[in-house]
């Protein structure tokens, strides 16, 4: 009778510890990366959950403000009354100034301003808020004498400022007495119209009552408000969603021109909190940067599973004869197929494990630590999230299950016959290729990178994804060092100075007595596409204008316009196009046609003759918004201007990237390099684990080693080559394409820029990689003994 | 002998290799039988198509034509699965090459085998009648080609098959090892009563055998019993 229980466990089960044991290096070099890769991205999604689920909790605990306006002149109490009534609002005065900040002696992080930075430092300061966007204490305390100040955490650590630090407000000085985080603050936008925040050259402050009374600068008449319950209890309501919040404040907004108007005073500002980039930047930049990082994660998987089921595949074919015998004897497709799957998969869930506890443990403080560099963030309390053991540990182990079982079971599909006959090509190839009559060797090196194509066509992958990483590490630096440099050309005129009014108080034109002052005028629009608004300047440009190329100008039809080249490049328009734009407080709406696109690349922009601008928005025949002028304007009243605009408002932008990416760039390069050797280990590997009874047939006829790891090592190092350029190609233009996504996000656009230095930077980065590999591929070679080629048994 | 049943009965069998002019045919309607644990020895020259039959009967490969049936049950009725459940239940395999796993030792060689079946051999008393107990922690590399060779019948005898088929099992080792093969596989025909059908070229091997069958050309030339069977270790070449 036969016994019904089966006693004998799967004994190919050792093989897989054998195997790891056996090739440990390999293994070790896997494990490790993707241990770090992953507990770098759980530590991203860790990071992430716990600062979204802060954002979340701050409306509540920090009763941030749903919106606020500016007004020229204090409003009075009545029109508070009625809006308040009106709009089911509470208005909170929350009225600030703004003085040059300034600090004695050299602190530590000081150095990363330039001596231009360090004079145009501005402090934007609030008497303490007791109702509306409270401050979260970082460190220290609020401020109690009318001589101490309380100041942005972020902006302090930047320059190198201490609690206890003294700084001067205007010609006030002032004790710090703690840092703290505004929730209208998290990131240090100073206008909403910025292209990016400043969190070097621009602080908040915090100030008591009488501290504030002691300032000179002018008060900035600020009103938070906060929705209420209908009915007027006084109860906090936030919207149920963003159109319902939209709505609310589309309407609020109409309202408050409308009232404001009557009484006299005048609108200056109205900023939604869900367009209040201060407010919103930083909770949509973790999201973005959680999306970022989950692509690189998935992507890199993806790569190493390709390197994994090569390597497999390799190892079937190596093993063809006992595979033969194991199916002639019994053995299912199946089973086998599982067995050759486990390595990979056993490498994955551990290295997911380890990865994750390192990433709630360890790397959640590198990515908070990252994200304080660059926000003002509240405090936060880390939340588990099963969503990011999901995301670093089903979806990779996904990954790596898929692409292997794809490739593994292609290659098992063959009969146990083809198996142990080592049949396992689906073409043969039925004549050699001829080749030139070059040199013997070189024939010979050329045999052998035709026969190893498939091999070398992984390197290639890759390598292609190592270029992609570093035309982002090399390209973001050079991007933003060519737009520091190339700042005063990218702007209409070395001054744009915007007026408040063109009149003065007696009625009279305002004018100045500056030669190379040019009139223009100038309006905001909103350009809506894509579920996303962009603002923009719409320029009246006068007849033959010294700051912009006219020609066009003048010859453009009633409705047609002239679109700056940042906006072409960030939205795609061309000659042609139809555009709608809309104004930003009113329910108007203009249609143009484009008729051409000039050269201006410092933000979103339009262009027409100021006649028609006139016509458009309906303003006086003598009506202008500011003067283009090679010299600064100086000769007219400070309290007629509203703002100047030079070149260094163009690099805000990019000095802020530098400062907060700079750093983290150059250690991803390395990182790239790393990352290079060890994608290029692997596969040369298998390129040489392919070759090796060749290698020791060649040994046996005589060849030393010098001339053996000639053949293989150039072979390798001529792919490697040609790999690099193509893949340099492709990474570059791969990351144009992600530099449009990254941009699309903000206002304003640059195109990425990769300068001929940073090419060979990416291509030697790639080959230091590849030297370090080839040393240990001569090293490989010189140990595959010359017995190899006769054994007839594994 | 004549008291046994019929196991293994094959009928017809056709096989070619190639198209149109290159088409050759190897087997041409081969019919013979194989009676119930006899050590039955396919005798014949390269190219008379032993090895292909053999894989045939083993269900690695499919003949053009023809039926085989082995206790009972028709190969050419058998999907892929069946034919894997097939070999599994009834068949062990062995080769002139070893094909051992290189990273597993003597003892889970064999088990690789063991592991495919329901009602395995003792493994201990297996490895001692293979002359391998010495050497069961020992991988592979370390090992002798004619030891190799006894692990790779261990690994398929273990499953205690119903069905032994031995495809030049003495063709890579030298006349005193092949001679040691030769003997335990006869002990183990003896033993364990399982039904042998082993290729060979070498003709003085069918002394040992109980029925010899000699192909040419893909057919059948002879097809005797063997009335003066003579131990292996008499066997001289």
């Amino acid at each position: 009778m036969k016994k019904a229980i089966q006693t004998v466990k799967n004994p190919l089960r050792r093989r897989i510890l054998r195997e790891f044991t056996g090739d440990w290096k390999k293994y070790l070099v896997i494990g490790l990366f993707l241990i770090l890769m992953i507990g770098f991205i759980s530590g991203v999604y860790v990071a992430n959950g716990s600062m979204l689920t802060a954002f979340d909790e701050s409306p509540a605990k920090y009763r941030t403000e749903d919106g606020h306006f500016v007004l020229s002149d204090e409003a009075d109490r009545e029109l508070l009354d009625r809006l308040e009534d009106d709009e089911n609002i509470t208005i909170y005065q929350n009225y600030y100034r703004e003085e040059k900040e300034s600090w004695s002696g050299e602190l530590k992080g000081r150095e990363k301003l330039s001596k231009k930075q360090k004079n145009d430092v501005r402090i934007r300061i609030y008497t303490l808020r007791e109702d509306v966007d409270l401050p979260c204490i970082m460190s220290g305390r609020l401020p109690e004498k009318e001589d101490e100040i309380a100041i942005d955490r972020m902006h302090a650590e930047n320059v190198g400022l201490k609690v206890g630090g003294k700084l001067k407000a205007g010609d006030r000085n002032l004790t710090i007495t703690g840092f703290v985080s505004n929730a209208d603050y998290t990131t240090l936008f100073e206008n909403s119209r910025d292209m990016m925040f400043d969190a070097l050259t621009f602080d908040v402050g915090l100030m008591t009552q009488e501290g504030v009374d002691t300032l000179s600068a002018p008060v900035r008449y600020n009103y938070s408000y906060l929705f209420t319950t209908e009915g007027g209890n006084g109860q906090i309501e936030r919207a149920a969603d963003d159109i319902k919040e939209k709505e609310k404040n589309d309407d609020l907004m109409e309202n408050l021109y409308q009232k404001v108007i009557l009484t006299g005073n005048q609108v200056d500002d109205f900023v939604p909190a869900y367009a209040n980039q201060a407010i919103q930047f930083a909770p949509e930049d973790f999201s973005s940067d959680e999306a970022m990082a989950g692509i690189i994660l998935y992507v890199l998987i993806a790569v190493l599973a390709f390197v994994f089921a090569i390597t497999i595949s390799n190892t079937i074919t190596r093993e063809s004869t006992v595979i033969g015998t194991l199916r002639a004897s019994g053995f299912s497709r199946g089973e086998l197929i599982r067995h050759y799957m486990a390595a990979p998969l056993i490498v994955t869930l551990i290295s997911a494990l380890i990865g994750n506890l390192l990433g709630y443990t360890y790397f959640k403080n590198v990515v908070v630590a990252m994200y304080y560099n660059s926000y003002g963030l509240p405090t936060y309390e880390t939340v588990m999230s099963s969503e990011a053991l999901i995301k670093t540990t089903i979806i990779p182990i996904v990954i790596m299950f898929v692409i292997n079982l794809i490739v593994i079971a292609h290659k098992m599909r063959y009969t146990p016959l083809q198996f142990l006959r080592r049949d396992l090509k689906k073409h043969k190839r039925s004549k050699a290729m001829r080749l030139p009559s070059f040199f013997f060797l070189s024939r010979f090196r050329l045999r052998v990178l035709i026969q190893n194509i498939s091999g070398y066509f992984i390197l290639f992958v890759g390598i292609c994804f190592v270029m992609i990483m570093l035309a982002m590490a090399v390209g973001m630096p050079d991007s933003l060092g060519y737009y520091q440099k190339k700042a005063p050309e990218m702007v209409i005129a070395p001054y744009e100075t915007l007026v408040k009014t063109d009149h003065d108080i007696y009625g009279e034109v305002i004018k100045t007595k500056e030669k190379s002052a040019e009139q223009f005028s100038a309006s905001s629009l909103v350009y809506t596409t894509g579920g996303r608004d962009e603002n923009l300047e719409v320029y009246g440009i006068i007849k033959d204008s010294e700051y912009l190329d006219s020609e066009k100008l003048n010859d453009l039809d009633k409705d047609e316009i002239i679109v700056s080249k940042a906006m072409a490049g960030k939205f795609k328009l061309k000659t042609g196009d139809t555009i709608r734009l809309s104004a930003k407080y009113e329910d108007k709406k203009y249609t143009f046609k484009i008729a051409g696109i000039n050269s201006y690349e410092a933000g979103s922009a339009v262009f027409m003759p100021v006649d028609r601008f006139r016509d458009t928005f309906d303003t006086e025949d003598d009506s202008f918004s500011g003067w283009f002028s090679r010299e600064k304007i100086s000769d007219v009243d400070e309290k007629y201007i509203l703002n100047e605009i030079t070149a260094k408002d163009i690099t805000k932008m990019v000095d802020q990237l530098d400062h907060s990416m700079g750093d983290y760039m150059h250690y991803f390069q390395y990182l790239c390099i790393g990352l290079s050797a060890i994608l290029m280990f692997l596969l040369t590997k298998l390129i040489i684990e392919r070759n090796e009874n060749p290698i020791s047939m060649t040994k046996i006829l005589g060849y030393t080693n010098r001339e053996i790891s000639s053949i293989y090592v150039t072979a390798t190092t001529i792919a490697v080559i040609i790999s690099e350029f193509i893949a340099a190609w492709i990474g570059y233009e791969v990351m144009i394409q992600l530099w449009k996504k990254i941009m699309s996000r903000m206002n304003g656009w640059f195109d990425f820029y990769l300068s001929r230095q940073g090419v060979i930077k990416m291509l030697l980065f790639v080959f230091i990689g590849y030297l370090i590999v080839m040393l240990l591929d001569f090293r490989r070679i010189k140990k595959i003994p010359m017995d190899q080629a006769l054994k007839v048994v594994d | 002998m004549s008291q046994k049943e019929m196991f293994l009965q094959i009928n017809d069998l056709h096989k070619s290799f190639g198209s149109g002019d290159t088409k050759q045919e190897v087997l041409r309607g081969m019919t013979f039988s194989v009676k119930k644990g006899e050590f039955c020895v396919l005798l014949g020259p390269s190219g008379s198509g032993k090895s292909t039959l053999l894989n045939i009967i083993g269900g690695i490969d499919a003949a053009d034509s023809g039926t085989i049936s082995i206790d009972g049950e028709l190969l050419k009725d058998m999907n892929e699965k069946a034919l894997t459940q097939y070999r599994r239940r009834h068949l062990g395999y062995v080769f002139q090459l070893y094909n051992l796993i290189a990273n597993l030792n003597v003892k889970e060689n064999i088990e690789v085998g063991a592991y495919l079946s329901d009602h395995p051999l003792d493994i201990d008393d297996l490895l001692k009648t293979l002359g391998l107990w010495e050497h069961r922690y020992k991988l592979p590399n370390q090992l002798s080609g004619g030891q190799q060779q006894r692990v790779s019948i261990g690994r398929a005898i273990v499953k205690n098959p119903d069905l032994l088929l031995c495809d030049e099992p003495t063709g890579a080792l030298d006349y005193t090892t092949s001679k040691e093969i030769l003997q335990l596989i006869e002990q183990i025909n003896h033993k364990y009563g399982n039904t042998i059908i082993m290729v060979t070229h070498n003709e003085p091997i069918r002394g040992m055998a109980d029925h010899v069958i000699k192909l040419r050309d893909g057919i059948v030339r002879t097809d005797e019993y063997n009335e003066n069977k003579i131990p292996a270790a008499q066997l001289e070449w």
